[in-house]
């Protein structure tokens, strides 16, 4: 554990380029370029909307706030993952050629999809007032959860990317999981909405205290319990502790599978 | 020699390879193989128990024919692969030109790249945009330098290569027959270049098949066979050695 924060400060500067370059290199050749990464999210909120506010009605009232402010969060994680799967197999001619911490990869993944989040909770800002939704001071609690979710994150992709290297099936199965996921966190319902005795199971789920705080704060604008912080905490940690106990056991060997 | 120290240590160092006949790249393969009880595969040493001292200043030519664990021993120097068993003790930072323009990125620009580059070396950003002019100079691509290198034509991607690898001042410098990409105008002011390094007290590691490339400006060689070192010493009688097998002397009946 102790590696993993001295390696990422001293290869802060690399991992920081190689996120960047990430970014340019998905943008490079559109017209507009790094734009975007704001009207990506911009333009599915508005698809978002209009679908939720005309075609399917749901008896919550401001749906796309209620869907967007756990949707964007879910979109960071799952994007993170599906890059980050990739991102040893990925950069295998740099992996072969230079002595390189292996780690700075799956966390530039993830760090180009944090930028992604934060950019696209811009559109989210103007939507809100837009739509008539009260833009609650709870705003400013959002760096909580997400750096929970951003350790959550990297933690999650080290196992999978470290586990791609070997078994390339990891990269598909990864996609599975991710859809299976997005249907069993409460994400386009909320968990007031199922029986009460099935409730427990999705205490189990551990993205979903993150998700909570995301919700809470942007459309309830309510804090979560501390209970339910320390929850996502917990759970960030653990995944941090398994994902680069796994990779680092196996990172010097990429070399020879990649 | 003796009041020079040494850059680079090598001691006892052994890589092994397991040879995975059809190595399982997907879990149904690893599966049929398994139940199958169908795994076979064999162990392979590409260097075998290798020690080697190079001194600071010295250029060290290694030579061997294809498959004697050069490139294997050069990864293991440049700390690519971690050896099965052994050491690599370095004084100082290492250049690796062990291929061309490793870690350029085709859709970024020269100087992007540039930084990249470095920063892979393990030098700061800070340390790279002072050197950038530099190498933006030696490497001479002109306004290229801003453009994406997927663009730039082999030599100017050896040309930047090489200006980054040796601009950033490592005390050790790793190269690997990529010289003789560049034209004559520029392989001239690269040994020029390499000169000024041996002068200055830094190492080089230089990997070539060409016998009078090694003669000419190496001042120790090294030949690998089968990946153990067969010969160490004055690189005529080496290149010599080098020469007697690539081109065994036909016995006469």
């Amino acid at each position: 554990m102790k590696e993993l924060v001295v390696e990422t400060y001293k290869y802060r500067e690399l991992i920081w380029a190689l996120a960047l370059k990430e970014i340019k290199v998905r943008y490079k050749r559109s017209v507009l370029g790094f734009l975007w990464a704001l009207l990506n999210p911009a333009l599915m909120m508005v698809v978002l909307t209009l679908v939720f506010s005309t075609i399917m009605r749901f008896n919550i009232p401001h749906y796309s706030i209620f869907l967007l402010s756990v949707l964007l969060p879910w979109t960071f994680f799952s994007q993170s993952l599906s890059y980050a799967v990739d991102s040893i197999v990925g950069n295998s001619e740099l992996i072969k050629k230079v002595a390189v911490p292996k780690l700075v990869f799956p966390m530039a993944a993830v760090i180009s999809n944090v930028i992604n989040l934060l950019l696209s909770l811009i559109p989210l800002a103007i939507l809100v007032p837009l739509l008539g939704h009260p833009f609650y001071w709870t705003w400013i609690f959002l760096p909580v959860p997400m750096l929970a979710l951003i350790i959550f994150t990297i933690g999650m992709t080290f196992f999978f990317a470290a586990a791609n290297v070997y078994y390339r099936d990891v990269a598909h199965i990864v996609q599975i999981i991710l859809s299976a996921w997005f249907y069993l966190t409460p994400i386009i319902y909320s968990v007031e909405m199922l029986p009460e005795k099935y409730r427990w199971i999705f205490k189990l789920n551990p993205i979903i205290y993150v998700v909570n705080g995301f919700r809470l704060s942007v459309y309830y604008g309510m804090l979560p319990q501390l209970k339910s912080v320390a929850a996502s905490f917990a759970c960030a940690f653990v995944a941090l502790f398994i994902g680069f106990a796994v990779f680092r056991k196996y990172q010097d060997n990429f070399v020879f599978y990649v | 020699m003796s009041n020079r120290h040494v850059a680079i240590d090598v001691q006892n160092v052994t890589q092994r390879f397991r040879i995975i006949h059809e190595r399982p790249d997907t879990l149904r393969e690893l599966f049929a193989n398994f139940l199958r009880h169908d795994v076979s595969y064999h162990d392979f040493d590409a260097v075998k128990d290798v020690s080697l001292q190079v001194h600071s200043g010295q250029m060290l030519g290694l030579v061997g024919r294809n498959g004697s664990g050069k490139s294997t021993l050069l990864k293991i120097i440049a700390g690519v692969y971690k050896p099965t068993s052994g050491r690599v003790h370095l004084s100082g930072k290492v250049a690796p030109l062990i291929e061309l323009g490793a870690g350029f990125h085709s859709e970024l620009t020269g100087r992007e790249n540039i930084m990249i580059n470095g920063l892979l070396m393990g030098f700061s950003k800070k340390e790279m945009l002072e050197k950038e002019q530099r190498i933006i100079e030696f490497a001479d691509i002109g306004e290229f330098i801003d453009s994406p290198v997927k663009q730039y034509s082999s030599g100017m991607y050896t040309r930047l290569a090489f200006s980054i690898a040796t601009e950033v001042d490592p005390e050790i410098l790793i190269v690997d027959e990529i010289l003789s990409v560049g034209d004559a105008g520029f392989q001239q002011k690269s040994f020029a270049r390499i000169q000024e390094f041996r002068e200055a007290g830094k190492t080089i590691l230089f990997v070539s098949h060409s016998m009078p490339m090694v003669t000419a400006h190496c001042d120790r060689a090294v030949l690998l066979e089968s990946g153990s070192v067969v010969a160490d010493g004055d690189p005529i009688e080496v290149a010599a050695l080098y020469e007697a097998l690539v081109n065994p002397p036909v016995a006469v009946s």
